[in-house]
């Protein structure tokens, strides 16, 4: 079927003689079939990554290949590709039929009938067969993204492109089209390269996820694997919501020396961390542990002042201060000063209570402060003991 | 969720909102009584004795009396000066009106216009503004869309293209028609001097069969331009995506542009259309520039001089009116349709 590989794909553009570089030496083996996520703050590259698989963008160096064969020099009509805009991109003075039957007519030598039932069933599949004759400005949002969805699907390509096709949905109708999209990609079984920017939307969605930050592939991997065991500082912050809690500490001996604190570490994780000195503590919110007042006096446990509640339902975002840290409390604080624990929906705690944080040993990552690689991630052994116990 | 239950919700905020109203304002009618948005509602209403000072009231605060000031002056200055005179120029159109003398309004019939339709001249100058209409608008059109589908293309972001082809729109008519006729003048002329290098020698301006087109070139020259200009706004209109949408779906250069792209300039044509026609219609001034007078060479005829020539050379200022009622209508017939086509739209 269809493979899709980037093998060290580079993309310059010319900016008044100066180069940017704006997809730095991109490599990626696609599986057959696969959902592969491409995910990064705006900037980052993805759009352009997609846009040359598309043959929308060329590419500076490197090469693109679909099953063995390289592509780069083709047309993005002989591409076997179909492409999904942000904006959709419906031709306006076109009913749905005809757009949807528009690169069928053009790219194929399909007869009026082939090309008239295909468009049938693909709009079946997608539930518009009853909007076929209407324009797009007659339709929702949420049936233009259909019919953009149909349009592609039509074409029977082998690896469909998503350029962040939710991202001009409202909320729910996007987390239904999220579940909606990932079904249909299950049952067609074709290679999909989605963009997106939404990293809810990358670990829900993908079957991997690469992320990029400045034109560079960061990791790629599971979304799990890019949960859990975060190549460097950028995944472990960018994936996951609230965002991983960081601290830059510098190692003395057996511990870590932060501006508040001091965490002891264990032999085996002072190992991983070799020879560096600036070394970055970072902990998942919802492994931070909120005890009682009077029991935490252990080693990982550190007292704070809880600065702002956010209930979100199934659990409350609770922002701590470190206590005595006076500049944490202050108006014009900057957001590093707290950080945040997750805790659960049900239970009360209010802003300004003193709170005891533990941060467990075997959830935390340390990461080299100066090129912010990953030196050891959490534990994953025993995975069941450390659920938040709240 | 079941249906029973939110009809009930439905219906008990439905009648706690009609309990607050009773209360509110003691008023027990139904559901269906308009509410009046528009300030009118304390007039009038349940008021049984509608005295002089009553309806005074009533007349200070209707909305109608009070737009007055800001519509009744300019539509006063428009009904005058421009519907009043097309009126009053139909009405002499239907009298004898010769020369010097006020018109005889006692006997209006339409001899004019039958005598316009018998005659050669007229006949001729019809023909000459149709194919003036038409060459004219579609050479201006396509001229105007391939400029600007090429600025479109490579210049998307340089401006000074746009005003290269802009700049001769922005010239006098009496200008360009200068201009036209040194560049057509048969002996010094720059055509001829760069076609007489083939020993051609044609006469642009005198000859019959070639003066008409000769007329259409240098105006076509000077309003492709604008015709360019409102495409291209047309074109940048146009999102990227739907030429990369094109692009990934098969379609050639052409065929793209063709199925997907000139399709939504349908209001750009429009726009441009009427602006060119209304410009060829009433092309005069072009002519009399380019001539110098009021009768044109021969074969360059079109209604315009011809109405201007009958009125004010010969004074049959009856028959000059006539001919401006027909080319009254024709300008009708090509706005009529746009109004329409915008109302329909709802752009009206």
């Amino acid at each position: 079927m269809a493979e899709l590989s980037l093998d060290g794909v580079t993309k310059r553009f010319d900016d008044g003689g100066n180069d940017i570089i704006a997809v730095d030496e991109a490599s990626l083996e696609i599986d057959d079939g696969e959902f592969l996520v491409l995910v990064g703050p705006s900037g980052c590259g993805k759009s352009t990554t997609l846009r040359m698989i598309a043959g929308l963008e060329s590419v500076s160096s490197g090469t693109i290949s679909l099953d063995g064969t390289v592509i780069d020099d083709r047309q993005p009509a002989d591409r076997d590709i179909a492409m999904v805009f942000q904006s959709y991109a419906l031709y306006p003075h076109m009913t749905v039929r005809e757009n949807m039957s528009f690169g069928l007519e053009e790219s194929t030598e399909m007869s009026d009938d082939e090309i008239r039932d295909q468009v049938e069933s693909a709009a079946e599949m997608m539930g518009i067969e009853q909007l076929l004759d209407r324009t797009p400005s007659e339709l929702s949002g949420g049936q233009q993204q259909r019919v953009a969805l149909g349009r592609a699907i039509v074409r029977s390509p082998a690896v469909f492109l998503m350029d962040e096709p939710l991202s001009n949905l409202d909320a729910k109708l996007r987390s239904q089209m999220r579940t909606e999209l990932q079904r249909m990609q299950e049952d067609l079984g074709v290679t999909t390269v989605y963009v997106t920017h939404d990293q809810t939307e990358a670990m829900t969605m993908g079957d991997r996820i690469a992320i990029l930050d400045d034109g560079r592939l960061q990791q790629v991997a599971t979304p799990l694997e890019a949960y859990h065991e975060p190549a460097n500082r950028f995944v472990a912050g960018f994936i996951g919501e609230p965002s991983m809690n960081f601290f830059e500490t510098t190692v003395e001996d057996e511990r870590l020396v932060g501006e508040n604190f001091d965490y002891p570490l264990s032999e085996e994780t002072r190992a991983d961390l070799g020879d560096a000195t600036d070394v970055t503590l970072g902990v998942r919110p919802e492994d931070i542990e909120l005890v009682d007042t009077n029991e935490g006096d252990g080693e990982h446990d550190f007292r704070t002042v809880v600065d702002v509640v956010e209930p979100v339902g199934s659990g409350n975002n609770v922002y701590l201060a470190f206590e005595g840290d006076e500049s944490a409390s202050e108006l014009d604080m900057d957001e590093s000063r707290t950080f945040v624990a997750t805790i659960g929906g049900l239970r009360r705690i209010e802003a300004g209570q003193p709170a005891i944080a533990r941060l467990p040993e075997d959830a935390i990552h340390l990461f080299d402060g100066e090129t912010g690689e990953a030196l050891h991630n959490r534990n994953l052994d025993d995975t069941e003991t450390i659920e938040p116990q709240l | 969720m079941p249906s029973p239950d939110r009809t009930d919700v439905g219906r008990s905020i439905r009648s706690r909102l009609s309990d607050l109203r009773t209360r509110l304002v003691g008023d027990t009618g139904d559901d269906e009584s308009p509410v009046r948005t528009d300030g009118g509602a304390t007039v009038s209403r349940g008021s049984a004795g509608t005295g002089l000072s009553d309806r005074l009231r009533s007349l200070r605060n209707s909305r109608f009396v009070g737009s007055l000031p800001f519509w009744l002056p300019p539509f006063l200055l428009m009904g005058l000066f421009v519907y009043g005179a097309i009126g009053w120029n139909f009405l002499i159109s239907l009298t004898d009106m010769e020369g010097f003398g006020d018109p005889d309004y006692s006997a209006l019939d339409f001899q004019q216009y039958a005598e316009l339709f018998g005659s050669e001249a007229f006949i001729n100058a019809a023909r000459n503004t149709f194919v003036l209409l038409v060459a004219f608008t579609v050479l201006c059109l396509v001229l105007g869309l391939v400029l600007a589908i090429l600025l479109d293309r490579t210049l998307r972001l340089q401006n000074t293209f746009r005003l290269v082809y802009l700049l001769p729109f922005s010239l006098s008519f009496v200008v360009t028609a200068q201009l036209w006729a040194w560049m057509y003048d048969i002996d010094n002329g720059i055509i001829n001097s760069v076609l007489s290098l083939g020993g051609l020698r044609p006469d642009w301006i005198g000859n019959p069969q070639l003066v008409l087109g000769a007329v259409i070139f240098a105006l076509v020259w000077q309003f492709s331009g604008y015709a360019m200009v409102v495409f291209l706004a047309g074109l940048q209109a146009i999102p990227d995506e739907h030429f990369e949408a094109a692009r990934i779906d098969g379609a050639s250069t052409i065929t793209m542009y063709w199925r997907v792209i000139i399709p939504q300039l349908r209001g750009s044509v429009i726009s441009a259309l009427v602006v060119l026609m209304i410009g060829a219609l009433k092309a005069f001034d072009f002519l009399y520039a380019l001539f110098g007078q009021y009768r044109p060479a021969a074969g360059a005829d079109i209604l315009a001089t011809l109405m201007v020539r009958e009125a004010y050379s010969n004074q049959h200022w009856a028959y000059g009116s006539a001919i401006a009622i027909v080319l009254y209508v024709l300008a009708l017939l090509v706005v009529i349709p746009y109004l329409y086509s915008q109302y329909r739209r709802g752009a009206l």
